[in-house]
């Protein structure tokens, strides 16, 4: 029973520091996006890493997600006859919650991972060593630019998704069911205010610092081998999309 | 031997060429090189003009460091480089190092040797900021490692260059940018002073002609060559050598070992270098430190080392299996 108590102990003391080191980690990032040099040729490298080389899942999965949501909203909207609130339905689904959502976890498992693997093998290899001895930051020169670049493409990939997204619905709706477009997109223009796409906005922002902030910091501190990247890029990517669906949660509830 | 004498004068000295010879290759590259650089490549030049062979430039250079090693004697007045009081470092439970005492000489070569596992790279990782003692302290020049600010130990970074034990090579970029690398971010010269610099520190390494190869499609070799031209090409005060030639087959292991010397004989820089080339490594360092269970056993001329009485430091010179240290 005591050794119990005591593994607890330690495993909790465990989990604070380690909280605590990703916060200090995450400060020492804010700090060196303020502090000169500026490097803005990483920072335009991760833009496109990050952002246009996700722009084909993003699509993909904004399109089906779309389709899917008019299908089931429309066979189920039509049993209260209401089948005119299917746009609504569809874009209000897609901009407040799927939208941020789905184009975090996409990002997560295309970008996120890819970090992660990259900063830990640059750690095993001891070219993140290799960079503190030439009197360079390993954290200015390339955890800076992913988080910088995680921030500004997460809400751009969302808004995309959002576009695609009622398209999509707009396919299955009016081109498959025969719903008339004036009826869907009235209905989303009608019903769609700023404050739902501020929400969606303000979710994709936190959910770009949460991806590139975990997957950064756990690639960073990967230790012991490949198996000690396999398992940093593991639990980056089970850890990012599970906060982010925590977050959602949380910040829906604050914004709603 | 007037170790402040250019490469050039030195060769002279040591009947390798003739006076004439020198001025003519001086004269020669005074016409395409700035006076900054004018003696750096007189090797080179030398060569180029049929004056010497390069193995023969190296075997000349060697000769004159072998003199130099000779007569070296440990100066205990002069102020050591690199020092290191009762540094303790325990990893993972382990007593790695124990209450190290050890100072590096100023612009000479030295060799840190012992067992595998003993601790030797945790040294050099200590003498360049990289990891904290637990105990004691870590003195560059005299300057305490462990009480300097973010922008004092970058300072010193500044003068330290280390070749690690896998190159340390960055994937994404090719030779030529690698070498590159620390002039693009460190200085503000132009691109095309760093070519200028970078093909200088590719051609004295041999290497030229790969500057396009990525780390991958290096051999063991050349990826230690091309790690140790990024590591001269910041003309560091003081280059670190982790074990540069681990793995490498005995032909290329010699010829990284001339590389060094030639370095060392142009630049003067002073170097510590960890090898188990043992008792070869001898032939190439000035200063020997011998450490085993995390402490210092043996500090000294290379040449004292082998005549050491002490059973552990024979039985690790002869790799003899029986002895002080039990390893089956």
């Amino acid at each position: 029973m005591i050794d119990f108590i005591q593994k607890l102990g330690f495993q909790t003391l465990d989990l604070i520091r380690e909280v605590g080191r990703m916060f200090l980690f995450l400060m020492d990032v804010f700090f060196s996006m303020l502090t000169p040099p500026y490097r803005w040729n990483n920072f335009l490298k991760q833009i496109h890493f990050i952002g246009i080389r996700s722009l084909f899942v993003i699509a993909l999965t904004a399109i089906f997600a779309g389709m899917v949501l008019a299908l089931q909203g429309y066979y189920t909207l039509s049993r209260f006859g209401s089948e005119a609130l299917l746009g609504p339905a569809v874009a209000l689904s897609i901009i407040r919650e799927l939208g941020p959502v789905l184009s975090g976890l996409m990002v997560t498992g295309r970008a996120g991972s890819a970090l992660a693997a990259e900063l830990g093998i640059m750690r095993i290899r001891e070219q993140i060593d290799a960079l503190d001895v030439m009197g360079i930051s390993p954290l200015k020169y390339l955890v800076t630019p992913r988080v910088e670049a995680g921030l500004i493409v997460l809400p751009l990939l969302t808004l995309l998704f959002d576009v695609i997204g009622i398209w999509g619905g707009y396919l299955v709706a009016v081109r498959l069911l025969g719903m008339s477009g004036g009826t869907y997109f009235g209905g989303i223009e009608s019903a769609v205010e700023m404050h739902d796409i501020v929400t969606g906005i303000i979710k994709s922002f936190c959910f770009g610092l949460i991806i590139t902030w975990i997957c950064t910091y756990k690639g960073y501190f990967a230790r012991r081998g490949a198996e000690g990247v396999s398992h940093a890029t593991t639990s980056a990517v089970v850890m990012s999309s599970v906060l982010i669906l925590v977050c959602d949660y949380f910040i829906t509830s604050i914004l709603l | 031997m007037n170790s402040s004498l250019s490469v050039g004068r030195q060769l002279v000295a040591n009947g390798c060429i003739t006076d004439n010879e020198l001025n003519n290759a001086l004269q020669h590259q005074q016409k395409w090189q700035s006076n900054s650089a004018k003696e750096h490549l007189v090797g080179r030049t030398l060569v180029e003009m049929g004056y010497i062979t390069q193995s023969a430039l190296l075997e000349c250079l060697y000769q004159q460091f072998k003199l130099e090693r000779e007569a070296y004697v440990v100066d205990s007045q002069a102020q050591p480089i690199i020092r290191l009081e009762q540094v303790v470092k325990i990893l993972d439970g382990r007593r790695v190092l124990d209450a190290v005492d050890l100072s590096i000489p100023a612009n000479r070569v030295t060799a840190i040797i012992g067992m595998s596992g003993g601790g030797k790279s945790v040294i050099l990782k200590h003498m360049v900021g990289l990891m904290k003692p637990d105990q004691g302290t870590v003195w560059v020049g005299d300057q305490p490692l462990g009480k300097l600010s973010g922008r004092e130990l970058t300072r010193i970074r500044n003068r330290f260059s280390l070749l690690f034990q896998g190159g340390a090579l960055f994937d994404s970029l090719n030779v030529y940018d690698n070498v590159a690398f620390p002039l693009r971010e460190k200085t503000k010269w132009t691109e095309i002073e760093i070519r200028s610099r970078v093909m200088q520190c590719l051609e004295e390494v041999n290497l030229v002609g790969m500057e396009r190869k990525y780390p991958d499609e290096l051999s063991g070799g050349m990826m230690k060559r091309a790690a140790l031209a990024r590591a001269m090409v910041t003309d560091p005060e003081i280059v670190l050598l982790d074990e540069p030639t681990a793995g490498l087959d005995p032909i290329i292991e010699n010829a990284i070992h001339y590389l060094i010397c030639d370095t060392f004989m142009r630049a003067r820089y002073t170097m510590v270098l960890i090898s188990h080339a043992v008792p070869e490594i001898f032939n190439w360092c000035h200063h020997v430190i011998v450490l085993h269970r995390g402490k210092v056993l043996f500090s000294g001329p290379s040449r004292e080392v082998s005549a050491s009485q002490d059973p552990v430091i024979q039985q690790f010179i002869r790799g003899e299996i029986d002895g002080p240290i039990q390893v089956i």
